[in-house]
């Protein structure tokens, strides 16, 4: 018993030394899609050692795996891998081996490829080494044609399926977190900053909101507290109507189809506009902001569809994916209503930023009007 | 205008990291990775890492458990064995497999007291700290037998993230819990770390008198002590508890530790030698690049080449830098004399774990950034944790 003890307490001992030991490596695979006009292909790379573990490749125990025990074991490193991940919409194939060296080893390397064809991040399911080692993760860039790489971290042990952080940009990797959580929150942000006829919906409301109506006209506001509190009125009627469309269309209780939102849309842009230069509604313009915000809110839901939510999670998707909205549209509030305060007093205000960027605005959703109707693409966004 | 030129520098820094990330995105997978081309079915591709005792027994308890794969008692074994190999190698991928052999038992309040144990040891050989002592305190609230064991770990963990106070406590339960010379030494750890040496020294020196002990023991002691020489500033002394250690156990973590103390005093090529012969972890091929580079020894262009490999290819996963952020530190620091970089990367590490070296790197990057408020953050950390080290102090 004392002996035990003792040996029980040295291994406590040799804990403390751990720390300073451990700095190896832990065990990855990384795979590499790229999304292609065409379809898609996959490289998937897996460490040789990682595998024996799991299928005994090393026959005859000898700590050495030959060229040959790794040709006799192919079939089985592809019957055990290739059920492990899944790629939604894409059923891949084997079409290539190849074997490599890295600096922790040799990796066995599988190509594949499917004829899906990739327009939006793809969810990954991915399950390899579950049962083997639950710190195992596998590391996913995938290239979507003509956008920016992005990296994901597929972790085994959550077994369902993981949403690839199609909004991270490649130059913040550090801020992917595993799995892609949060990722709902950067895709809303993302929809909002690079939705364009949501953002000029937007300005066109903002854009007098430095100027008050008078029977005379847009007359500049004395104080930053008078525009405030109109431009407060405006995003919250535009939010909280936009939410409660986005929420009945993503449980699929209302559904309206695109075609009829998509035009919807830049119509509303264009009447915003038209009232900044010749006052057409007959009610105040939370209102209209509010009636307008439910058919952007249908908008946003379509995006929603694209992305795949994963039914387990899937209020706390649509809630982060909304907060992110509300944030994206936050940040453009804020920089613009700053800005157009500042020039709210120069003589030109009224005639070159408020006439002409409602008739910019005008133009532009005259053009999209005619893109989403006639299906034709006349402009480069 | 000094703060705004250091906002301007940190945001400088970055926008490099950012960029140097950018890049490593773009490179098609990872640029290390060579194609091999075997040629005949007898050529070697790959050597397996080495395993506690026999192959073939290895795989055999592996399927029995696969079969079997609640039996606890041959999850633990299982568990233990790729524990010790993760230990001997500095391989934390034998750490997830050993939890892999824990898997079946998922419920705290059910988890058979050994399996939670077993699992508090793993999490803090994976550095998640919390969560170790959060298992540890629950197999602790549990009615028993007393549990030196779990008090000793407990100590160990809170220690190491710099809460001293708390690991007394639980040195303290290592003395009821009747294991008396593990619990004094836990204690006189804690004051070393404090700066009261003398009766730290002298409790050490007692319990290193009772020569029943075994070697082992003995050799644990004497690195504590040694170690707390090396704190303390005196050289000499430390030299020769090291040696003495080293005589008693030569194990991989005096052999390191040891190497740290030769870095420090500047004598490299002795740091070098005397690890040349360990297998090259990482923490080992650290020192050689750190060693080498100081040295100027023929090696040193190599040793880097591959570290500097193994950061990059770490990297590849976003978390990376909180397993490894000490490591990094100190190749930003003593290799690239990145001082930005290696203080970014030190302030990350000290946020989990504070042991003196972890200190130690982050004043030495705070001195070699010569910012004032970093210098001010590593002395005001150092106060708080309680820690007194005569190296630290030095440079701050």
């Amino acid at each position: 018993m004392k002996a035990q003890l003792v040996r029980w307490l040295l291994g406590a001992a040799l804990l403390v030394f751990g720390g300073l030991a451990q700095a190896h490596k832990a065990s990855d695979s990384y795979l590499q899609v790229d999304a292609g006009a065409k379809g898609t292909t996959v490289r998937w790379d897996i460490a040789l050692r990682d595998l024996d573990a799991a299928l005994d490749i090393d026959t005859n125990e000898d700590g050495k795996l030959t060229w040959g025990e790794v040709k006799t074991a192919w079939p089985r490193i592809e019957a055990y891998a290739l059920p492990r991940l899944k790629i939604e919409g894409c059923a891949l194939r084997p079409t290539g081996q190849a074997l490599e060296r890295r600096n922790d080893g040799a990796y066995a390397v599988m190509m594949l490829a499917s004829d899906c064809v990739l327009k939006s991040a793809p969810v990954i399911t991915y399950s390899l080494f579950r049962e083997i080692d639950p710190t195992h993760r596998g590391i996913a860039k995938v290239q979507l044609a003509g956008q920016p790489l992005s990296l994901t971290m597929l972790d085994p042990s959550r077994g369902g399926a993981a949403p690839t952080a199609g909004a991270a940009s490649a130059g913040a990797p550090e801020h992917i977190a595993p799995s892609g959580a949060l990722g709902f929150l950067r895709e809303g942000i993302r929809h909002i900053l690079t939705g364009y006829d949501h953002v000029l919906f937007l300005l066109c409301l903002l854009l007098p909101s430095v100027m008050r109506r008078t029977p005379q006209g847009w007359r500049p506001v004395e104080k930053l507290s008078q525009a405030v509190w109109p431009v407060v009125g405006i995003v919250s009627a535009f939010t909280v109507a936009h939410s409660i469309t986005l929420g009945l269309a993503a449980l699929k209780l209302v559904s309206l189809p695109p075609s009829f939102i998509e035009p919807a849309i830049a119509v509303t842009i264009i009447l915003a506009a038209l009232d900044n230069v010749w006052p057409i509604f007959p009610v105040p313009r939370v209102v209209v902001t509010f009636f307008f915000g439910l058919i952007h809110g249908f908008g946003f839901a379509g995006v929603l569809g694209e992305l795949n939510l994963p039914p387990a999670q899937f209020a706390w998707a649509l809630l982060e994916f909304n907060v992110g909205l509300e944030l994206g549209q936050l940040m453009i509030v804020v920089c613009v209503t700053a800005l157009l305060f500042m020039l709210r007093e120069r003589t030109h205000y009224r005639g070159w930023v408020v006439r002409g960027g409602s008739y910019a605005a005008i133009l532009v959703g005259m053009l999209w009007l005619i893109e989403r109707t006639a299906n034709v693409s006349l402009m480069p966004f | 205008m000094r703060a705004l030129s250091r906002v301007a520098s940190r945001v400088a820094s970055r926008a490099l990291v950012a960029l140097a990330c950018a890049t490593a995105l773009a490179t098609p997978l990872s640029s290390s990775a060579t194609p091999i081309a075997p040629t005949s079915d007898d050529e070697v591709i790959d050597v397996l890492p080495a395993v506690t005792g026999d192959r073939a027994e290895a795989r055999r308890l592996r399927k029995q458990l696969t079969q079997t794969p609640r039996d606890a008692a041959l999850a633990l074994a299982v568990a233990r064995r790729y524990l010790d190999q993760a230990h001997e190698l500095g391989d934390p991928r034998f750490a997830g497999m050993a939890m892999s052999a824990i898997d079946p038992w998922r419920d705290d309040a059910t988890m058979p007291d050994d399996v939670l144990l077993m699992r508090a040891t793993l999490q803090q050989y994976l550095h998640e700290f919390d969560a170790s002592a959060a298992s540890l305190q629950r197999l602790l609230a549990r009615p028993g037998l007393p549990r030196p064991q779990a008090w000793l770990t407990l100590a160990t963990v809170r220690r190491v993230q710099g809460r001293y106070a708390e690991s007394d406590t639980a040195c303290r339960q290592v003395a009821t819990a009747g294991a008396a010379l593990h619990a004094n030494a836990c204690l006189a750890e804690n004051l070393a770390l404090r700066g009261d040496v003398d009766r730290a020294r002298a409790t050490f020196t007692a319990l290193l008198a009772d020569s029943r002990q075994p070697p082992a023991t003995r050799a644990w002691l004497t690195t504590s002590l040694a170690e707390l020489e090396q704190r303390a500033g005196h050289a000499q002394a430390a030299e020769a508890a090291f040696q003495a250690a080293l005589k008693l156990d030569p194990d991989a973590y005096t052999a390191l530790d040891y190497a740290d103390f030769l870095i420090e005093q500047k004598r490299p090529a002795q740091a070098l030698a005397m690890l040349k012969d360990q297998p090259r972890s990482d923490a080992v091929l650290l020192r050689l690049a750190i060693a080498g580079t100081q040295a100027k020894a023929p090696s040193a262009a190599s040793d880097v080449a591959e570290m500097r490999e193994r950061i990059a290819l770490a990297n590849e996963r976003p978390d990376a830098k909180l397993f490894h952020g000490r490591e990094q530190a100190m190749f930003a620091l003593a290799v690239d004399a990145d001082a930005a970089k290696a203080l970014d990367l030190a302030r990350g590490n000290v946020a989990q774990q504070r042991e003196p070296l972890d200190l130690f790197v982050l004043a030495q990057a705070a001195r070699a950034s010569g910012q004032a408020a970093a210098i001010e953050q590593a002395k005001r950390l150092t106060g708080e944790i309680g820690l007194v080290d005569q190296r630290i102090k030095a440079i701050l």
